[in-house]
């Protein structure tokens, strides 16, 4: 029962999302606009690199606070506490480099 | 790129206009568009600072010793969760610095959740209004530590060793100053990155996806304004117990 609700939702949102394949393809770079077109492709690759190292730093934060709560259960609220700090740490390094895509992008 | 500006800005450059030119003029700076003086975070960022000072207004004569109210009780556990932060990260005597732990941290969250609402617009999403408190935060912890130590707070520049102060004193400046940008651009494109990311899945799919990430920017404004103050709780510690 639960799962049918759940496809259901599912379908749903996937029709709703239909429309966005009738917009007519815009904001394309012209075709000798090779800055551009490099610039791009930095913001992409360099995101990408930031998003992917940045997911195996926070990876590697949980592995080691999940195994110090299955060791020591009375220390559960402290290193909860501890974890939330160091991902919101990480991630705000990842976020670095958006704050770069954000600037540069659109010149 | 002119989008359309939240009404209660348009207000204010309606009505407040004149003002608003009047005080830049004096001071000199030159604005792009004369038409509209004040800036959207201005605006937000006063709403805030006056339902602040509202909120506080309303707080202060419900204050009692033997029959505490429910915004009584709210605000005590505010007061101690700042008092156990600051007790954590071990400052000699920390109670005198909890009024501006506090104070940042109510003022930050309040600005951050004011973008959840419709209509309105995160002033954290400024560069401007992060760098400024930013600039607040590196200023009191130097205080603080001058304060506190006297001149010879500058020694913590010279590193351990004497002869490796030439070294030690670029590297210590530089990442002393390395703070408050840390600081800016974290609180700032976590806002800005909440705003973009909502904006953009609103765009594909309006109905039910955009409140999961409005949700998350709930809990990300929580813990944007907590990690700010423990930053400053910890640079506060580190310039006032040194060698205390």
């Amino acid at each position: 029962m639960a799962k049918k609700v759940l496809f259901l939702a599912f379908a749903m949102m996937i029709l709703l999302a239909m429309p966005t394949f009738a917009q007519a393809p815009g904001g394309a770079a012209p075709a000798s606009d090779i800055g551009g077109g490099l610039k791009t492709l930095g913001f992409a690759l360099g995101m990408g690199i930031a998003s992917g190292l940045c997911a195996l730093g926070q990876g590697k934060a949980t592995a080691g606070a999940t195994e110090a709560m299955a060791r020591n259960p009375g220390n559960t609220a402290a290193i909860r506490t501890a974890l939330i700090i160091g991902l919101a740490l990480i991630e705000s390094l990842a976020l670095y480099m958006f704050v770069v895509v954000l600037t540069k992008s659109g010149a | 790129m002119p989008e359309q500006e939240p009404w209660l800005t348009a207000l204010f450059n309606e009505h407040l206009g004149g003002v608003a030119k009047s005080v830049l003029d004096a001071v000199g700076y030159k604005l792009e568009d004369p038409t509209h003086p004040w800036a959207t975070w201005m605006v937000m960022e006063l709403l805030v600072v006056a339902f602040i000072v509202v909120l506080f207004a309303v707080l202060r004569p419900r204050l009692s010793v033997d029959k505490p109210g429910g915004l009584q009780h709210v605000f005590e556990s505010f007061y101690s969760f700042f008092q156990v932060s600051t007790e954590e990260a071990g400052i000699h005597h920390g109670e005198r610095f909890v009024p501006y732990f506090g104070a940042v941290f109510i003022f930050i969250l309040f600005m951050n959740l004011l973008g959840i609402i419709p209509t309105f617009e995160s002033p954290t999403m400024s560069a401007s209004v992060t760098l400024g408190l930013a600039i607040c935060t590196f200023l009191f912890y130097n205080a603080a530590g001058v304060k506190a130590n006297g001149p010879a707070y500058l020694k913590q520049f010279l590193g351990p060793v004497l002869f490796l102060a030439p070294l030690m004193i670029i590297i210590e400046i530089i990442s002393h100053l390395a703070r408050p940008l840390s600081l800016t651009i974290r609180l700032y494109a976590n806002m800005m990155a909440g705003d973009q990311v909502t904006g953009a899945f609103e765009k594909v799919v309006p109905l039910l996806v955009p409140v999961v990430f409005m949700g998350l920017h709930v809990f990300v404004a929580f813990l944007q304004a907590y990690i700010f103050m423990l930053l400053s709780i910890v640079y506060v510690s580190g310039a006032v117990s040194h060698e205390h």
